[in-house]
């Protein structure tokens, strides 16, 4: 049984002194990474505010006052290629070098733990201001004014916040809605699969093999194919969308499942089975209560994979009032010749993604502190 | 009951666990009323044998009838048999998302059907009777061993079996919580319920038990009174296992 081990109040510091070599290792590293990155983006803000009319090397390139967005973007290329961003660049990579010769040339001889972390972390960061930088100049050499004018455009945007939150509400829709539909499609696999009996199990084996290992893209574009003309049912691709998001992660979910019934240990089932309780009755008392607990991370994975795997109705075509964000995206493409709503996108997939992560991350940290069977205890 | 009187009954009971030949033809009766201790080395089949008196191991082949019925025929319904016999593991086997008071209600209100009320009341007679009543809201995990072993024996004992099966239900404790467990075993002997008790512990088989069997290589290689198995021993396995153990 695992017990809870209490935290001590505070740990003691014993790391050591610090001293004013090695702290300035490390605050040469840390600046020199802290340039690259604010400056970079001050520079952008400063062009925000204070650029002025498309200038003649921006027209030379093919952005013509006359387009729409033209200045914004402008600014942005003539931030990049500004006297002021190669500075920083290059202050970056010469503080980062001397952070990282210094750091790495010298945390062996350190004293103190804390003094050796200082020199290390200098060093760290050094390199990665270098690389940054680096990166950023390798970029800057290309053609960047095609680039920007592409991706970066702020004004077709402005107009398209209504269809982007749509797109959000969409993709959050299609994917609970298969989540769902997985999750119930997957618990009855999962009872097939864990059968003793073969007869009961292979056909279960089968389904979860068949939408394991073939490509969801294939299987949307398929199936939609049978129930329209095979079935000769007339669906709405958003329906059929869901459908095969809950088959496909139905799959999934049963593999999540069985895997969370069987480790749960075996004397549970025993103890239960010798108080007289069915197969069945130990399942639903005994051990499914405390599997459902173990599966609930794995399965939160499972939903955040399909939230980004909702992109591939595209290959299905929704009407206009269920566009989903990549529908979205394509489709102000198709309309303004633009790809800057793909660049918006990626922030509406992470603003869904990314708090449900956090919280898979604290479920899990919960789970594995073991409270759970204490805490929240029903059925 | 049985013709004879006894209350269960082993004929030629074989077990293979694949290549393994566990248990190599047990044949064995116990009468009501008896404590009978299984000792024995490991892996000579000790508590694979007391696992096919309830069928959480089913005999490759042989007989095993309890209360005069064939419980390994095929057609008997081994749940209802299960009521009758209660076991205790060695590794307690709480369900850890139910309390104390919880985990004894289960099978009383799921398996016996009784009333909330009146499982409440059995539940907590049967806490109160291993000495654990004040933690019938506590969580497994908020037990020590030798408490939650008991919640176990309690839980068994709440269906009112007529046989009651220990399988090494102190090895997984620490010393100081063994007395606990086998004072409870002990008062439940004096009680005269039927017991079946794997063990290492010689002082309970001398002083508890009314029968002592010795099992080695799957087989029942020595059978007798404890004090007098004891005293004077027969196979020489035994000689050898008891000069290991005492």
């Amino acid at each position: 049984m695992a017990t809870a081990v209490a935290e001590p109040a505070s740990r003691p510091d014993t790391r050591g002194p610090t001293a004013p070599l090695p702290l300035s290792l490390f605050a040469a590293g840390a600046a020199a990474i802290a340039i690259v990155i604010l400056g970079t983006l001050g520079i952008q803000a400063y062009q925000v505010v204070n650029g002025g009319p498309v200038t003649p090397a921006c027209e030379a390139e093919g952005i013509e006052a006359r387009l729409l967005g033209a200045e914004g973007v402008c600014h942005i290329i003539e931030g990049i290629r500004s006297r002021a961003q190669t500075v920083v660049w290059l202050l970056g990579i010469v503080l980062g070098a001397g952070a990282a010769a210094g750091g790495w040339g010298l945390y062996k001889r350190m004293p103190s733990k804390r003094q050796r972390e200082q020199c290390i972390a200098g060093a760290v960061l050094g390199v990665q201001a270098i690389a940054l930088s680096a990166l950023l100049l390798w970029f800057r050499s290309g053609e960047i004014a095609p680039f920007i004018r592409n991706f970066f455009n702020a004004e077709v945007l402005a107009g398209t916040i209504d269809g982007f939150l749509r797109g959000m509400l969409n993709t959050v829709k299609l994917a609970f809605a298969g989540e769902v539909g997985g999750i119930m499609i997957g618990l009855l696999l999962a009872v097939l699969a864990i059968s003793q009996r073969r007869t009961v199990r292979a056909p279960a084996l089968v389904y979860i093999n068949f939408f394991r290992g073939t490509p969801l893209i294939w299987q949307l574009f398929f199936i939609y194919a049978i129930i329209l003309f095979g079935f000769g049912i007339q669906i709405e691709t958003f329906t059929a969308a869901v459908l095969v998001f809950s088959l496909n992660t139905g799959a999934y979910a049963a593999e999540v499942f069985r895997a969370g019934i069987q480790s749960i240990e075996r004397g549970q089932v025993e103890a239960a089975r010798s108080l007289g309780m069915t197969y069945t009755q130990a399942m639903r008392y005994a051990i499914v209560p405390q599997a459902v607990r173990r599966v609930i991370p794995p399965l939160m994975n499972e939903f955040v994979i399909l939230i980004k795997d909702t992109a591939l109705v595209i290959v299905l075509g929704l009407t206009a009032e269920n566009y989903e964000l990549y529908t979205f995206s394509r489709e102000v493409y198709s309309e303004f010749s633009n790809g800057s709503a793909f660049v918006a996108t990626a922030f509406g997939y992470l603003a869904i993604t990314l708090p449900l992560i956090r919280i898979v991350n604290a479920v899990e940290h919960r789970l594995r502190s073991g409270l759970t069977g204490v805490v929240g205890a029903g059925g | 009951m049985n013709p004879d009187g006894s209350l269960v009954k082993l004929e030629n009971v074989h077990k293979w666990f694949g290549p393994n030949h566990v248990l190599r033809g047990i044949d064995l009766t116990i009468q009501a009323g008896n404590v009978v201790v299984i000792v024995g080395p490991s892996g000579s089949g000790k508590s694979t044998l007391l696992r096919t008196i309830n069928l959480l191991e089913e005999p490759t082949e042989g007989r095993v009838l309890f209360d005069g019925e064939e419980i390994t025929d095929i057609r008997t319904d081994v749940n209802k048999v299960r009521r009758e016999i209660g076991i205790v593991f060695q590794s307690f086997n709480l369900f850890p998302h139910k309390s104390a008071k919880e985990n004894v209600k289960l099978a009383l209100e799921k398996v016996l059907r009784l009333s909330d009320g009146e499982a409440e009341e059995r539940a907590m007679e049967q806490l109160s009777h291993v000495g654990l009543a004040q933690k019938g809201d506590a969580y497994p995990g908020q037990l020590s061993g030798g408490q939650q072993q008991r919640v176990a024996i309690a839980r068994a004992l709440a269906m009112k079996p007529k046989l009651m099966l220990f399988d090494e239900v102190t090895s997984a404790l620490d010393p100081e919580l063994v007395k606990e467990v086998l004072d409870t075993m002990k008062k439940l002997a004096d009680e005269g319920m039927t017991m079946v008790v794997v063990t290492h512990e010689m002082g309970f088989a001398r002083e508890v038990g009314t029968r002592l069997i010795f099992t080695d290589g799957g087989k029942i290689v020595e059978d007798g009174n404890p004090s007098e198995v004891f005293q004077n021993p027969k196979d020489e396995r035994f000689k050898s296992f008891l000069s290991h153990v005492l």
